[in-house]
């Protein structure tokens, strides 16, 4: 099967030939990689070529840009770069640019050949209804932004969500990308970072704008939020959501129990990145607790949130063979 | 005393009605109530009902930032009176994200629960050294050094605060508190702290019986 082959059976419960798909959807931290190349990883390749020479599946994501050039940016990091409705006003001319992702079309028009043959998935990620305020409003003024100035969020949103359905349509002229994220990062170790009535009453009219029109183009539809997403999954299968990601065991998500409560909701990460730190029989133990999930179908395992920069390059390489046995037992037991 | 008027401060401030808050606490000390029951009474029970929501998920981050403004406001009224009176907080705590790390919701959720149960709070940021963290436990004489980290890559900096606190010789005075996604109990035990909650609210309700404890042994 082609790489494109194997996520589309995944993504639609159907099992693939030989195994799952083998991806590290987040790719690597510049840390990891420059720790890595002093191990030996040649400092020559591109980025791209990282993947395969490890020997994962091929993939590739296109973020659409939200904003343009010339628009502020924070003056610390998570800063904000506007307040209210005023200064709303103010950076709108460098928000939401038409042309911004004219290049990324371009390289979509490029590879359509290849993404047609199976060479490689597509995938796309736009800001969501909670992350790209915070971009405007800065980490902190946002959580207050719900209280403050609830009509400008709404504003937003609704600017947001016409400009992602005006560039989503001149992707689906050019070709259709196999699944997208909305990135999001709303929830944290402790569960949601809202409640559910807010995220009813600002994200729910969002999402019930834009993901009916990637759903009716075939595109599976995932949503991006780090930290204990459990609690979140029933909102966001309110809201037309196909699956969620990464899934970070380490802020206790139970992936097993999730597949009993949702069995035909998508996952992808799960791979408890911590036990990378340890050694094989920690790694292969985390590969025996998802292995039953593995087989349900509608699950891409991937390491659930980036590998640490000090786990070595050989200890990743263990990582990538255990990653294909399982791949493949997923689908022959 | 007013009660009704000390439980209109706190249902208010639960509800983050900053304003309101800062107009009640003023006709309370019109009223002639003492800042102190202001403070406990109405301010910080307001608070405390919003820190054991948000440890059970009935409130959520946004809640805990508007209440904890609402409290601010009347702390502000009522600051003055306060050191008028004499009355002493708590505990002294200082608190930071650690070296390398530049996430700070965490950090800032956990100093404002701090601040709600009544204790003083010297926040140093983001990207704080081990030297920073017991420097300023040393000079501004805290209890508690509360360290935050987001990152797998910067958590062993927390070691390092022990390690450096343990050189400093204060680590019979002060108490060693850590948070953040990637540590835990066990983690806090490997590095020698003394304090992992996994939570801000249960932060706070630890750092309170930490500081009571030293008190009480003088």
């Amino acid at each position: 099967m082609t790489n494109r082959e194997r996520v589309q059976a995944v993504l639609s419960f159907e099992k693939p030939d030989d195994r799952l798909p083998m991806i590290e959807w987040a790719s690597w931290w510049d840390k990891t990689i420059r720790a890595w190349q002093e191990q030996g990883l040649s400092r020559e390749l591109p980025w791209h070529e990282i993947a395969p020479t490890l020997g994962l599946d091929q993939h590739i994501q296109y973020w659409l840009p939200h904003r343009g050039p010339g628009c502020p940016g924070p003056k610390f990091n998570g800063g904000p770069i506007m307040e209210d409705e005023e200064s709303y006003e103010a950076i709108l001319p460098f928000l939401y640019p038409e042309h911004g992702p004219d290049g990324q079309l371009e390289d979509m028009r490029r590879r359509k050949a290849e993404h047609d043959a199976g060479a490689y998935p597509i995938w796309f990620s736009l800001d969501g209804g909670f992350w790209f305020p915070r971009t405007l409003f800065g980490i902190e003024g946002h959580l207050y932004s719900f209280y403050d100035y609830p009509e400008l969020y709404h504003r937003i949103l609704d600017d947001l969500a016409d400009y992602q359905l005006r560039q989503m349509e001149r992707i689906y002229e050019i070709l259709t990308p196999d699944f997208m994220t909305f990135g999001e990062d709303m929830s944290y170790n402790n569960g949601p970072m809202l409640s559910e009535a807010c995220f009813d009453e600002f994200l729910l009219p969002y999402y019930k704008k834009v993901v009916p029109f990637i759903r009716e183009h075939g595109t599976k539809v995932i949503v991006d939020t780090d930290g204990d997403v459990t609690k979140m999954i029933p909102w966001l299968r309110r809201a037309g959501i196909e699956g969620v990601l990464p899934l970070e065991r380490q802020a206790g998500v139970d992936l097993p129990a999730l597949r009993e409560a949702y069995p035909d909701f998508l996952f992808i990460g799960a791979f408890d990145k911590m036990t990378m730190r340890r050694d094989a029989e920690a790694m292969r133990g985390e590969f025996e607790r998802l292995l039953p999930v593995m087989k349900t179908g509608g699950f891409i395992p991937s390491v659930d949130h980036q590998t640490p920069p000090d786990v070595p390059l050989e200890r990743y390489r263990v990582y990538v063979a255990m990653l294909e046995e399982y791949a493949s037992r997923a689908v022959r037991e | 005393m007013n009660t009704e008027l000390l439980n209109e401060i706190s249902e208010n401030l639960q509800r983050g009605k900053a304003k309101v808050v800062k107009e009640l606490v003023q006709k309370a000390v019109d009223e002639g109530i003492e800042p102190d029951a202001i403070l406990k009474e109405g301010l910080l029970s307001g608070m405390n009902v919003i820190g054991e929501k948000f440890k059970t998920n009935e409130v959520y981050v946004p809640e805990v930032l508007v209440a904890a403004r609402a409290m601010n406001m009347g702390v502000g009224v009522l600051k003055p009176l306060l050191a008028e009176a004499g009355v002493k907080a708590e505990g002294k705590v200082c608190i930071g994200t650690v070296q390398g790390d530049l996430h700070d919701i965490g950090k800032n959720l956990v100093k404002l629960m701090f601040e709600g149960k009544g204790l003083e709070v010297v926040d140093l940021g983001t990207d704080v050294s081990p030297d920073t963290f017991v420097q300023t436990a040393i000079e501004q004489n805290c209890q508690i050094i509360a360290c935050s980290a987001l990152l797998t890559t910067t958590m062993g900096v927390m070691e390092e605060v022990v390690k450096k606190a343990e050189e400093a010789g204060i680590r019979d005075k002060v108490k060693i508190m850590i948070g953040g996604a990637p540590v835990d109990e066990a983690y806090c035990k490997k590095i020698g702290a003394d304090v992992y909650t996994p939570d801000a609210a249960s932060a706070a309700d630890a750092a309170v019986e930490l500081c009571r404890s030293l008190k009480a042994a003088g």
